[in-house]
């Protein structure tokens, strides 16, 4: 048994070997993704492979509940300088899309692994149908790039050439892939002499028991917490804007028990798999980091002091049924899984602010969107691929003060380019890069407002990505009478006669001279708007952050001239009834609502699971497309009769067989 | 040396600390050496300098006449951030950049918390205004400054009471033009305003990291020029004929003159100062790599010396904000003397982050603090608590440590003693893990160091932390409560230049290395001069480069003979070399960058010569033994007194050295030994 009251000093130990690897990948990766973005991570694993130690001050959010204990035992007689890597979303369920490239090593002491040293960083491409291998319109894996299932990279200390040859040959930028995985092979081998080092004051013993220690004590810390919220069942549902070029939403569902200091996470009637690369691949796995990334924020935000490791996984189990959106079978695309996950996160915080309301923010922006540009320099001719800002909106709300502008809640780990940097190295010149005015939501604490960026290029036949693109037509909710915030819009041309909106569309082609003008959502409210202070609404408008018309129509405060009326303000604020319920969800969800009714989804989602997981997103689609003029279930049984007069090939849906013969 | 004959010399270095405001001074004729500390006058900032110089001629006899060399180190600029009590200024940016500042570079502390936040900004959105006006990133002007709307920004800040303005624009590093145009605008439509560009405060590129630099500047400007110009007039007012000299965050000094205008260079003083102070003893023991460690009651700070020099970095943080000049490079945590000790839920103890600070302090300071605090942990194990502390300020109650460390061991079921000793080892394993988290960012491998602990608290738990890190020695000087003011003291004058340069490395780039690099030196040479140096110029150079696509550069130094010629190789091998060091590979196929140009202009300050005496061996005997609780067990331990410790004195471990501001506890297996300028070095016998 390793002494409890020491606890810390081991836990300090291992977060600092975790932070010393970090610093070693950051500095030296060549990409952007991994050097600006931080889309990476190390962590250290115990003998099972499971995260004991992550960084918390550098790199991505959402792996402190990883286990590679799968991808591990996908490879045979492990030796001394081995590094073994995946990049397959459907070999161990550990890479979640085909740019990140997850690489492992063992830690030998006395000829016995002891633990394991992790890490993945997000490449800039691995190849296949588009730049950056990520495009919502991909619909299979094998367009997604070239997949190495597990294998080892490097053996005994010495890298696998043919396997860099292969990657060399298959992807647009080889240099850069190269140059990370090189950096996170050091990283690896820094947490290797660090782990050595601990084995080294404690013991081995004392080492492995400690290990162990620390995940039982994340699992306490989080038991703790589940214990102080009140036992129930919450219900809350989310909405990606579109789930394919078909462009209809994608509902993720979430029913939360919690009873004691356990809680189940059901995320049944949540949409099929879809025919495009939203897919998130948990493999089922009842405690995937990707399906806990918003229980990690849920639990850190209630306990700042919560160890980060697979410990805090243990309480909580999650129900993904096999062929929908959180669960697709192969060789269902994943790429853009990152869209969904941000609602994922939305959907858990939504459940969450149910149970503790007193405690929790409104809807982050949660789009977090990545603006890729391929051009060509006109000055000296090259060809190039760039990550531009990413354009991210504001925290929610909070109990005690505003959402943050910009960024924040679950995009705080994002970091932008300074512009002077970015046009020295890729030929786009801004015309702007700041917050939009009103768009964060109303509320006694506003939410954060959002980013809003435009720049011009200069090449014809630009390409523009602006992945993960979403909450362009479901805005982030507000909450206890905050109102949700402002959509998030893309845009070619603003205010000229050649403005061309796009919608939700997350690709465009732009000839020389012209502006591409990206907004992202911002944060939802989270109190009545009429309650917040006067003065602090005055604030906001002298700021900028609000419009006068907007103080007047959402907070009830009256400016004229710059300065605030408080007469008038008092007159027009008295008498107001307090807003009720728990969310805003804005005029847009509420009008699909009337259609799209929970009975109809009911309907729905009981004839889609009846159907074989192939024909389902196929008959969501054709449901979809019959539902002009109807509403609720009756609106769906009459278009799905439709559909089966349409189409009599398709299999009769085991819920209408049920039916009729009860 | 005898003294008592001629006229004195005296030098004099004063720093400013939370606390106290301490003095080091050396009369270079007689050799006598002084140290005071004073408690510091926060509403009256320089009272209590003009309270030490009185005290300083009454107990040392220092005629403020015979005062010829007088550097001080302040913390006003940074209490001014902290407090928030700067001037309300304006920022002129381009228009559609507005949010440069809240922007910043997006990512927050605390990621993982859905509570995250970014501090409110020095210069709120109301107060900044938005310029139509741009520079292409090759220096091309695509718009020329709006100046109607200057006109109407000026007005606007005006009514909104701004006393100073500043002035950023995109790729201002390349070309400060639009912003002269601008400042120059703004004086004559408003004499009355003060204005600094961006460029002129720090040419370099990235908008925010320049801009933030600048607002920093102007934020504390009023404040420290206020400071200063009453500073000269009470020296003058003792007739003090040394004009004061400042010390600056890269650890050099400059006049007071330009302190008032190039604020921003002093706001790490403090910090820099002290390391500048352990460099310098560094020296003298002839130690030249030294991982420097300052306790006091809430934070430590650590900083390494290599090669006798301290390091440098940009980034480091005033208060909530960053500044990206060149620092001495301190890293920080929260963790000191007054850290509270506390037991979770699962009976796992932490440490800290909550201080009890200094008021009320430590439990056994008996001011009412309830806390059990690292400090108590110490007096309960039997470190502390034999003597008076803090120049008999503070005395410790034990009955009181031991009552609050009690409460955590009848929670955790232990003993009193055990609870105690397991505090100090969750504090040390937290120093632990900041301290290799820097020798990560450095490179460095720290078990090839001495420990330097100074400050109150660096001398407690420095040996605990030497060895805990593997670290095979520690050097700790005789008054390790003034090593900030000595730093001052023997401090040279150093001048910072930088241009951005942002090109690749080539032989067609050698020319405009040279040519940059010799207006660099005219201007560096041009600022010593105007310091009143007369003496030789170093000239330091620095590229900062990187393999193209990377983002962060490393400061490799350059040899000036390798500019010479059309071959850039020498240049090229040394940040091949440099990144191998920093990052353990290196490619030498890749193609390098230089992003930044940077030169120091040093002049050296005074050859000053402290004391020494012959190194006679001789065994010194502990004053008493007192019980105290290391190893798992109650030991006799002897106490030594500083006082007492001759150059040549040896004795071993376990012992306790008290001297008048700070305590030193040393374990068992530990060889001490005084050396002639009266260090201490200790030496781990594994």
């Amino acid at each position: 048994m390793f002494d409890r009251m020491k606890l810390q000093v081991l836990a300090n130990h291992a977060r600092s070997a975790a932070e010393n690897m970090a610093h070693t990948l950051q500095r030296t990766a060549h990409s952007a993704f991994v050097k600006e973005t931080e889309d990476f991570t190390v962590m250290l694993l115990n003998r099972r492979g499971e995260t004991f130690g992550v960084p918390m001050e550098l790199g991505a959010t959402w792996y402190p509940g990883l286990t590679y204990g799968r991808a591990i035992a996908m490879i045979e007689d492990y030796r001394p300088g081995d590094v073994a890597f995946t990049n397959d979303p459907y070999s161990g369920f550990v890479a979640t899309h085909a740019p990140d490239t997850h690489l492992w090593k063992p830690v030998f002491h006395d000829g016995e692994i002891i633990a394991w040293t992790g890490g993945h960083i997000h490449n800039t491409d691995m190849g296949g149908a588009v730049p950056a291998s990520l495009s919502r319109a991909l619909t299979e894996i094998h367009q997604e790039g070239i997949r190495f299932p597990p294998m080892k990279l490097v053996r005994e200390g010495v890298f696998d050439e043919q396997i860099l040859r292969i990657m060399t040959t298959n992807v647009r930028k080889p240099d850069l892939n190269i140059g990370d995985i090189k950096a996170l092979v050091g990283a690896l081998n820094t947490g290797e002499r660090k782990i050595l080092a601990m084995v080294e004051k404690f013991g081995k013993t004392a080492f492995l028991d400690g290990v162990d220690a620390l995940l039982d004590h994340a699992e306490a810390q989080a038991r703790d917490i589940l214990r102080a919220m009140p036992d129930g069942q919450w219900v809350f549902a989310d909405y990606a804007d579109e789930d394919s070029v078909a462009a209809n939403p994608c509902r993720l569902k979430l029913t939360l028990t919690i009873k004691g200091d356990e809680a189940i996470l059901d995320f049944t009637g949540s949409d099929p798999q879809l025919a495009s690369s939203l897919n998130v691949p948990s493999g089922g796995d009842p405690r995937h980091t990707m399906l806990l990334v918003g229980v990690y924020y849920v639990l850190y935000t209630l306990n700042p002091k919560i160890l980060l490791n697979t410990g805090l996984t243990r309480p909580f189990t999650c129900i993904t049924p096999e062929g929908s959106v959180l669960n697709p079978t192969f060789p269902a695309a994943v790429g853009m899984r990152s869209l969904t996950c941000a609602r994922l996160r939305s959907v858990i915080f939504g459940a969450f602010s149910q149970a503790v309301p007193e405690r929790l923010p409104a809807a982050p922006a949660g789009n977090n969107c990545i603006v890729n540009v391929m051009t060509t320099d006109e000055r000296n001719g090259n060809r190039i691929i760039a990550a531009v800002n990413p354009v991210v909106g504001g925290g929610g709300g909070m109990p005690h003060r505003d959402g943050t502008n910009g960024s924040g809640a679950d995009a705080a780990y994002l970091k932008n380019t300074p512009i002077e940097i970015t046009e020295m190295e890729t030929p786009v010149e801004f015309v702007r890069y700041g917050l939009a005015t009103d768009s964060g939501g109303a509320g006694r604490w506003r939410g954060g407002l959002a980013t809003h960026m435009a720049f011009r290029v200069f090449s014809p036949d630009t390409r523009i990505t602006a992945r993960n693109r979403d909450r362009g037509f479901f805005r982030p909710w507000g909450v206890l009478g905050g109102r949700a915030a402002g959509l998030s819009d893309m845009v070619v041309n603003p205010g000229t006669p050649g403005e061309k909106r796009l919608g939700n569309i997350d690709t465009a082609v732009l000839q020389p001279g012209d502006v591409l003008d990206i907004r992202s959502a911002g944060g939802g409210g989270r109190g009545d708007p009429f309650a917040r202070e006067a003065w602090r609404v005055a604030q906001d408008v002298a700021r900028g952050y609000v419009s006068a018309a907007a103080a007047e129509r959402e907070y009830g405060v009256i400016i004229r001239d710059g300065a605030l009326d408080t007469a008038a303000t008092e007159r027009l604020r008295s008498g107001r009834p307090s807003p009720t319920g728990h969310f805003h969800f804005g005029p847009e969800r509420e009008g699909y609502e009337r259609q799209w009714t929970p009975a109809a989804y009911d309907v729905l989602m009981r004839t889609l699971d009846g159907l074989p997981i192939h024909w389902r997103f196929f008959a969501k689609t054709e449901i979809f497309s019959r539902m002009a003029g109807r509403s609720g279930a009756d609106g769906v049984e009459a278009a799905l009769e439709e559909v089966y007069a349409r189409f009599p090939e398709m299999p009769r849906s085991k819920a209408l067989i049920r039916e009729a013969a009860e | 040396m005898d003294g008592g004959m001629g006229e004195a010399d005296w030098k004099v270095g004063v720093d400013i600390g939370g606390t106290f405001i301490d003095f080091c001074a050396l009369d270079t004729r007689s050799g006598r050496v002084a140290s005071l500390k004073v408690l510091t006058t926060p509403d009256d900032p320089g009272a209590e300098l003009m309270t030490g110089l009185s005290l300083l001629a009454e107990r040392e006899g220092m005629d403020p006449r015979a005062v010829t060399r007088f550097v001080h180190g302040t913390t006003v600029g940074m209490n001014t951030v902290i407090q928030r009590k700067g001037a309300p200024l304006a920022l002129l940016t381009n228009a559609g950049f507005e949010d440069v500042i809240e922007l910043a570079r997006l990512r927050m502390p605390d990621t993982y918390s859905l509570f995250c936040s970014r501090p409110d900004q020095l210069v709120a959105r109301d107060m900044v205004f938005g310029i139509p006006a741009r520079l292409r990133s090759d220096g091309t002007e695509r718009q020329a400054p709006d100046m109607a709307a200057v006109a109407d920004a000026v007005a606007a800040l005006r009514a909104k009471g701004a006393v100073g303005v500043v002035v950023s624009f995109l790729h201002s590093w390349r070309d400060g033009g639009h912003e002269t145009a601008v400042k120059e605008e703004i004086a004559r439509l408003a004499p009355d305003l003060f204005v600094f560009t961006s460029a002129e405060v720090w040419p370099v590129i990235r908008e925010y990291e320049r801009t933030t630099t600048a607002i920093l500047n102007a934020y504390v400007h009023p404040r420290i020029s206020g400071y200063l110009s009453a500073l000269e007039e009470r020296l003058a007012g003792r007739a003090v004929p040394a004009r004061p000299l400042l010390t600056k965050s890269n650890g050099g000094v400059m006049n007071a003159a330009e302190g008032k205008r190039a604020c921003v260079h002093m706001l790490l003083s403090g910090a820099a100062s002290g390391v500048n102070g352990a460099a310098w003893l560094a020296r003298q023991a002839g130690e030249p790599r030294i991982l420097t460690l300052d306790i006091g009651g809430t934070s430590a700070d650590f900083a390494l010396i290599i090669d006798g020099q301290a390091q440098f970095g940009v980034g480091e943080m005033i208060g909530e904000f960053p500044l990206h000049i060149p620092s001495v490079s301190v890293s920080s945590i929260g963790i000191g003397g007054g850290s509270i000790a506390s037991v979770d839920g699962q009976g796992v103890l932490r440490v800290g982050p909550e201080s009890a600070g200094s008021t009320p302090g430590p439990a056994c300071y008996g001011r009412g603090g309830e806390w059990a605090t690292v400090t108590d942990a110490m007096v309960v194990c039997g470190w502390l608590g034999h003597s008076q502390m803090a120049y008999g300020q503070l005395q410790m109650d034990a009955g009181l440590a031991r009552a609050a460390v009690g409460r955590l061991a009848d929670r955790l079921g232990r003993s009193l003693e055990a609870t105690a000793q397991a505090i100090l080892d969750v504090a040390v394993s937290e120093m632990f893990a900041e301290v290799e988290k820097m020798a990560a960012r450095a490179g460095v491998d720290v078990r090839d160091f001495a420990l330097m602990p100074f400050g109150g608290g660096g001398p407690m738990l420095g040996v605990f932390l030497a060895r805990e890190l593997g670290m095979p020695r520690v050097v700790a000087p005789r008054w390790p409560g003034v090593v900030s003011a000595l730093g001052g003291l023997v401090a040279d004058l150093r001048g910072d230049f930088v241009r951005t340069l942002f090109a690749e490395l080539s032989p067609g780039l050698m020319p405009a290395l040279r040519e940059a690099f010799a207006a660099m030196g005219a201007e560096g040479r041009d600022w010593l001069a105007a310091q009143g140096h007369s003496g030789a110029a170093e000239l330091l150079i620095v590229a900062d480069m990187r393999y193209a696509g990377q983002s962060y550069e490393i400061e490799t130094p350059l040899n000036p003979s390798w500019l010479d010629g059309d071959d850039p190789g020498a240049i090229a091998d040394a940040f091949h070399a440099a990144h191998a060091r920093l990052y353990d590979f290196d490619d030498p196929d890749g193609r390098i960058e230089i992003v930044n140009l940077r030169l120091s202009a040093i002049g050296s300050g005074p050859a000053l010569h402290f004391p020494t005496a012959g190194e006679d061996d001789c065994a010194a005997s502990a004053e008493r033994t007192v019980p105290v609780y290391t190893g798992g067990a109650v030991t006799p331990v002897g106490l030594y007194r500083r006082a007492d410790l001759q150059a040549g004195a040896r004795f071993q471990g376990p012992a306790i050295v008290a001297q008048e501001d700070t305590t030193f506890a040393i374990p068992a297996g530990t060889d001490a030994r005084v050396d002639a300028h009266l260090n201490l070095h200790l030496t781990f016998a594994e």
